[in-house]
């Protein structure tokens, strides 16, 4: 999935460039992202974190490509994606992006490996290589012998990782984790995290962290804080 | 390029539908009952128009018909004054022998009708209809007893006056109950009569008057019944069937000479079954205008289920368009599955009106035609892509953000 950068912003994947986003509500205007500019590099480890309300989940949506900035430029790979339309995104989320998501967001009385080969159905991955690309994500989260079972016959632990598979299953070049163990106990979170640091170590993959766990973000290698629709500290490491 | 592919957008929607094995079938059933409902009258609408060519063709395809007053308008439908018009007129002796005279290659028999009781020493049938005619008739109109049940009355007989007469099936049943009525005697109307024939059984054309419910006699004999000697109709058997319409245009030169022309007709059975046709097939359309209403009702049943589903399955929907759906992918994964609700509804439509079809044609005449089972499937399917349409665009525009914090 690498492509020829620039040679200045060599390792800069993706860069906001005074990103502002309004919400209309009903006569006010409300400003959830006040010029906001970062860069978010390959292999980084980064994390978002903020109060409630801050923004940061406008930041998510933007950094994830599932919302368009009022004003400013999104680069990703050094090209301008805030213009794009919605089948162009759609795309880039399926080649370029990871989600995993606090709620797991895993498809009801659908098989593990049935999940996990899911964003493949939207990719250009040739028919029979899907099967064994989506057999190895599942045996690299410890569920080789899950594949069958269903979201309702595995704990939450085993459902993320599922989820943590399929975000991994297009080969992203960033993925993205909103509270991604928010909605498990301390131990399991305390796995999953582990195995986002060791992918983040042994195998170089971006991850970006979503979380207003103030602990939580600080495992990351760096931490954004955002407030008020501002970026406070760690702008650019 | 469409991705994911055709193939696998079916089999992903399959796989929803199956997961709901309950729903699809309550949301399939308003189509099941349509399609059956639609097949089912369009088999008995065509059961009946073959029925009655059948039973046309057993009159005797070669005959016309000469009847006093207008029968047909002039679009081929019944006249409206036709009854009246019969009351007044009726023919004499003077046509038959004009007729007789000038259509030389044709058999022509004249036919008079009385109303009366026929009594035998067990029983008593009330005002029944007594035919008189001709030796030609019964082999004509197909209702010369068959053998061991007695003969048909001759010429001779007719012209001596010989008290006989031929009953019909079920008159003969019902006053000779327990032996043969063959050499038996009735009275009608103080007259005893001579049985030396019963009808072959021929069954009744929907509950009307038939066969088997008809007494024939000699012609003379029911001029004395009815106290006249007028012709009620002629029945003229053509030489061929291809000699059907000179024949007819040969007749009406001939009572032009004595009548005016709205006072008689001539016409021939294709003439009677294609008005009869055209009223069934008019009933048909109208029968199966109204089942058809309940395909609609079952498409927006299936519309309905279709926009809870989309509400139901919010959050998959934010899912597969954040991993990478595009909208269109959307639209079409719940188009196609509205379609197979459909078309599953359709397939077993048309098993249910097959079955059914089959069933009724045990006591009710009914063929199912491949036309009925191309509409009702057709029309189905078109019912799920025009009602599945408005689900899929709701789906296929969902935020992707507003449908992952859905609760």
């Amino acid at each position: 999935m690498t492509k020829s950068l620039p040679k200045n912003n060599s390792n800069v994947i993706l860069e906001l460039k005074n990103v502002t986003k309004t919400y209309a509500t009903g006569t006010n205007c409300f400003t959830a992202l006040d010029n906001v500019s970062l860069k978010i590099h390959q292999g980084e480890f980064v994390s978002i974190t903020g109060p409630s309300g801050s923004g940061k989940s406008t930041l998510m949506h933007i950094i994830g490509l599932l919302d368009n900035p009022t004003s400013g430029e999104v680069l990703l790979n050094g090209k301008d994606i805030s213009k794009l339309k919605e089948h162009q995104l759609a795309q880039i989320r399926n080649v370029n992006l990871g989600f995993v998501f606090q709620q797991f967001n895993l498809l009801a009385k659908t098989s593990a490996l049935e999940n996990v080969l899911l964003p493949l159905l939207y990719s250009d991955v040739p028919k029979n290589q899907r099967q064994e690309i989506g057999l190895n994500f599942l045996k690299k989260v410890g569920l080789e012998d899950k594949i069958k079972n269903t979201p309702a016959q595995l704990s939450g632990g085993q459902q993320q990782r599922v989820a943590i598979a399929r975000a991994l299953v297009n080969n992203p070049q960033i993925v993205l984790a909103d509270e991604p163990t928010g909605n498990l106990d301390s131990k399991s979170g305390a796995d999953i995290m582990e195995f986002f640091h060791q992918l983040n170590e042994k195998e170089g993959r971006t991850i970006i962290l979503v979380t207003h766990d103030m602990d939580l973000a600080r495992q990351a290698k760096r931490t954004i804080v955002i407030k008020d629709g501002k970026v406070m500290e760690g702008k650019n490491a | 390029m469409l991705k994911p592919s055709f193939k696998d957008l079916l089999k992903s929607s399959f796989r929803s539908i199956l997961k709901n094995k309950s729903r699809t079938i309550l949301t399939s059933l308003g189509i099941i009952i349509g399609v059956t409902s639609v097949i089912l009258l369009t088999s008995i609408g065509n059961g009946l128009k073959s029925y009655v060519t059948d039973q046309f063709d057993a009159l005797g395809a070669n005959s016309v018909f000469i009847s006093p007053g207008k029968v047909f308008n002039d679009d081929g439908g019944f006249s409206q004054n036709s009854f009246a018009a019969a009351m007044v007129t009726s023919f004499t002796q003077k046509d038959l022998n004009l007729l007789n005279r000038k259509l030389k290659n044709s058999v022509v028999m004249p036919v008079n009708v009385a109303y009366a009781d026929v009594k035998s020493d067990k029983a008593i049938k009330k005002m029944i209809e007594i035919d008189g005619s001709t030796e030609e008739y019964g082999k004509s109109n197909n209702v010369v007893p068959s053998a061991g049940n007695g003969r048909w009355f001759t010429n001779e007989e007719n012209n001596k006056k010989t008290p006989v007469v031929v009953l019909g099936y079920k008159i003969a049943e019902t006053l000779f109950p327990s032996s043969s009525a063959v050499g038996k005697k009735v009275i009608i109307k103080g007259k005893t009569l001579k049985v030396i024939g019963v009808v072959d059984q021929k069954g009744s054309s929907f509950g009307g008057p038939s066969v088997d419910d008809a007494v024939y006699a000699p012609f003379s004999i029911v001029s004395d019944l009815a106290g006249n000697e007028n012709i009620n109709t002629f029945v003229v058997r053509a030489p061929t069937k291809d000699a059907i319409e000179s024949t007819k245009k040969e007749i009406s030169k001939v009572m032009l000479e004595r009548y005016d022309k709205d006072a008689f007709s001539v016409f021939d059975s294709s003439q009677l079954l294609s008005s009869i046709n055209s009223i069934i097939s008019v009933l048909t359309i109208a029968l199966t205008g109204i089942a058809a209403i309940s395909l609609v009702v079952g498409g927006v049943g299936i519309m309905n289920i279709m926009l809870v589903s989309v509400t139901e399955r919010t959050r998959e929907i934010g899912l597969r368009k954040a991993i990478g759906a595009y909208p269109r992918a959307i639209l079409i994964q719940f188009l196609i599955e509205a379609i197979i609700l459909s078309c599953f509804g359709g397939l077993v439509g048309v098993i249910l009106g097959g079955l059914g079809t089959l069933a009724i044609n045990s006591f009710f005449p009914a063929k199912i035609t491949i036309s009925s089972v191309i509409l009702a499937f057709g029309v189905s399917s078109a019912v799920g892509i025009i009602f599945g349409v408005a689900p899929a665009r709701k789906a296929s525009k969902l935020s992707p953000i507003e449908a992952l914090r859905y609760e």
